[in-house]
């Protein structure tokens, strides 16, 4: 039964989940084919050199002129993982408060599903277009490796930055499938998940160079994703328990509290 | 196995909290008996569809209790699965074919067989090959009705069902109804329609201000009702003679010019005493309007008169 809706949920939205893929593989592409050029500009990088200590920590641009630098500030330091995380809210929403308030749900409802089954497989149907986005963006990336002349990085380190920034999409999906199925309000849900959003990015990039903030990076999940340099060091299994973490009670609590409220008639 | 299908007491919703809310239903107790077809009718947001969401489980109650086909439906899915439900506004993602996404629900009931919804949607002429997002109102809800009753649920549950329908699939539809209850099926039926509800119903309830007005056999209401009558005499006659009639109201006796005279009024119940009455005198015509279901309705729905109807009329 769960499975029919797991199906469903992914059949229905197949175009969209497929659009926003190819959208971000796209971004990431050609963010990583600029490498060459980009990278290997010396009076580039001695001009970013030249910027506040504070300015490049904020901006991951403390080495800029190594694949792995390049690849951490601009690939997966800013527009791949906010991409990502604008396309896990709207799917976050869309999966209980979205269907909610167009008034579909009802009918779903009458089924003999139980709530807590039907919310569970449309929560693990986003997270699997997160996946889906995960392996398409990889494989791209690692096809184009040679030719965009990033081998330092090692395929085992690309996977490892993918896996986490998997687990860092299915971390804003499952705070904004959690608000909207708690709530059954598409605008909360979204609203909350913006926030959060751009909240965890300031939390690791700005905030921090304020003298005596800098603890408030440990607890963003954007450091959770992008600290401790993934791309050299590979998996941070601590930031993914803390990644994987978040989602589950996320969705717990919004599981839980769609379980026992009233269903809103829709607009 | 019970022979009650739904049965609620003291059955109270209120939405939203203690300062902003709004109740809905202020201690319903119906009982609709199984196998039977219960007209639930009511003014708009007197409570019908909030009673309905109740007995489906969408939303909770206040107050006092809920029994469908003898379970409790809170978080009773395999209850839901024995239910067919419609609602008025049939709502569903139109991204997807008619066929699509009745097998999808079919799935969710375990299992429709195909040739069962082919046969449904062949009779109410609904092409399932189209996208449900290029379907016109009425088609889409052929689609909700083909839903509702492909699985021969033992409850139907309907919402103001035929809303959208054209006078022929209306027509469609009553036989649908007429079918599921000889076969045994329960249909608890919520509709503005009288002709539907004439034709299907057995026993209605009216709901006004979210508390029941009334249950009533539908015969019986008619035979209770009031009517118009009018009665031509070929002389002149007092008012008063009919006035100390019982069950005789709004009286008025106008004189023609000719020396002839005619009688209005409102009769309710027998015409016996009104007839013997009349008998004294040579009467030249006579006419008594049959009451119309409708206006029935339109009595309890504006003053929430009790029992059978025969509160007073208001002119």
């Amino acid at each position: 039964m769960s499975s029919t809706v797991f199906r469903k949920h992914l059949t229905d939205n197949r175009r969209g989940f497929l659009g926003w893929a190819l959208a971000i593989t796209a971004v990431a592409a050609m963010y990583s084919s600029m490498w060459p050029v980009l990278g290997r500009n010396s009076s580039l990088s001695s001009a970013i050199n030249s910027f506040p200590t504070a300015m490049r920590d904020a901006f991951h641009l403390q080495d800029y002129g190594t694949a792995a630098g390049y690849f951490g500030s601009t690939v997966f330091g800013l527009l791949v993982p906010i991409l990502l995380a604008v396309f896990a809210v709207a799917a976050g929403t869309k999966s209980i408060a979205g269907d909610e308030e167009a008034g579909t749900l009802d009918l779903v409802l009458a089924h003999p599903v139980r709530r807590v089954r039907l919310a569970a497989a449309r929560w693990l149907a986003v997270l699997a277009a997160i996946v889906l986005v995960g392996v398409v963006l990889l494989l791209v990336e690692l096809a184009i490796r040679v030719p965009a002349e990033f081998t330092t990085i090692s395929t085992a380190n690309l996977a490892a930055m993918t896996f986490q920034l998997v687990l860092f999409g299915c971390c804003f999906a499952s705070i904004a499938f959690g608000i909207g199925a708690y709530t059954g309000r598409r605008l909360y849900a979204v609203v909350g998940g913006a926030y959060a959003t751009v909240a965890s990015y300031l939390c690791d990039s700005f905030l921090p160079q304020i003298n005596g903030l800098h603890w408030v990076q440990a607890i963003s999940p954007f450091s959770w994703y992008l600290g401790g340099d993934p791309l050299r060091n590979g998996i941070q299994w601590t930031h993914c328990a803390l990644l994987a973490g978040l989602s589950l009670c996320c969705a717990a609590v919004g599981i839980r509290g769609f379980d026992r409220r009233d269903v809103a008639q829709g607009g | 196995m019970t022979d009650i299908a739904v049965e609620t007491a003291g059955l109270a919703k209120r939405y939203g909290n203690a300062r902003t809310g709004k109740t809905a239903l202020v201690g319903l107790d119906l009982t609709v008996e199984r196998g039977e077809v219960f007209g639930f009718l009511g003014p708009n947001g007197a409570g019908k569809t909030t009673t309905i969401r109740l007995l489906l489980d969408l939303i909770r109650p206040t107050s006092g209790t809920v029994r469908v086909l003898g379970a409790d439906p809170r978080d009773n899915a395999q209850l839901r699965g024995r239910i067919g439900y419609l609602a008025g506004d049939f709502r569903i993602d139109g991204r997807q074919t008619g066929r699509e996404a009745l097998t999808y629900l079919g799935d969710l009931r375990g299992g429709v067989p195909a040739a069962r919804t082919a046969e449904l949607a062949e009779r109410l002429d609904l092409d399932l090959t189209r996208r449900i997002s290029t379907l016109s109102k009425g088609n889409r809800q052929k689609v909700g009705v083909v839903q509702a009753f492909m699985h021969a649920p033992e409850l139907l549950i309907l919402d103001e069902p035929t809303s959208g329908l054209d006078p022929f699939l209306q027509q469609r539809f009553v036989e649908l109804v007429q079918e599921a209850s000889a076969n045994g099926q329960t249909v608890f039926l919520s509709s503005h329609v009288m002709s539907e509800v004439q034709q299907t119903c057995r026993r209605v309830g009216v709901i006004r201000d979210g508390e029941l007005v009334t249950v009533a056999d539908v015969e019986q209401l008619r035979q209770s009702a009031h009517r118009k009558v009018e009665i031509a005499f070929a002389e002149r006659v007092g008012a008063e003679v009919f006035e100390a009639l019982p069950g005789l109201q709004n009286t008025v006796v106008t004189d023609t010019p000719d020396g002839a005279s005619v009688l209005r009024a409102i009769l309710t119940g027998s015409p016996d005493a009104l007839l013997k009455a009349a008998a004294r005198f040579e009467v030249t015509s006579l006419l008594a309007e049959e009451p119309e279901l409708e206006e029935i309705f339109f009595t309890f729905y504006e003053h929430g008169s009790t029992g059978n109807g025969s509160k007073e009329f208001a002119a």
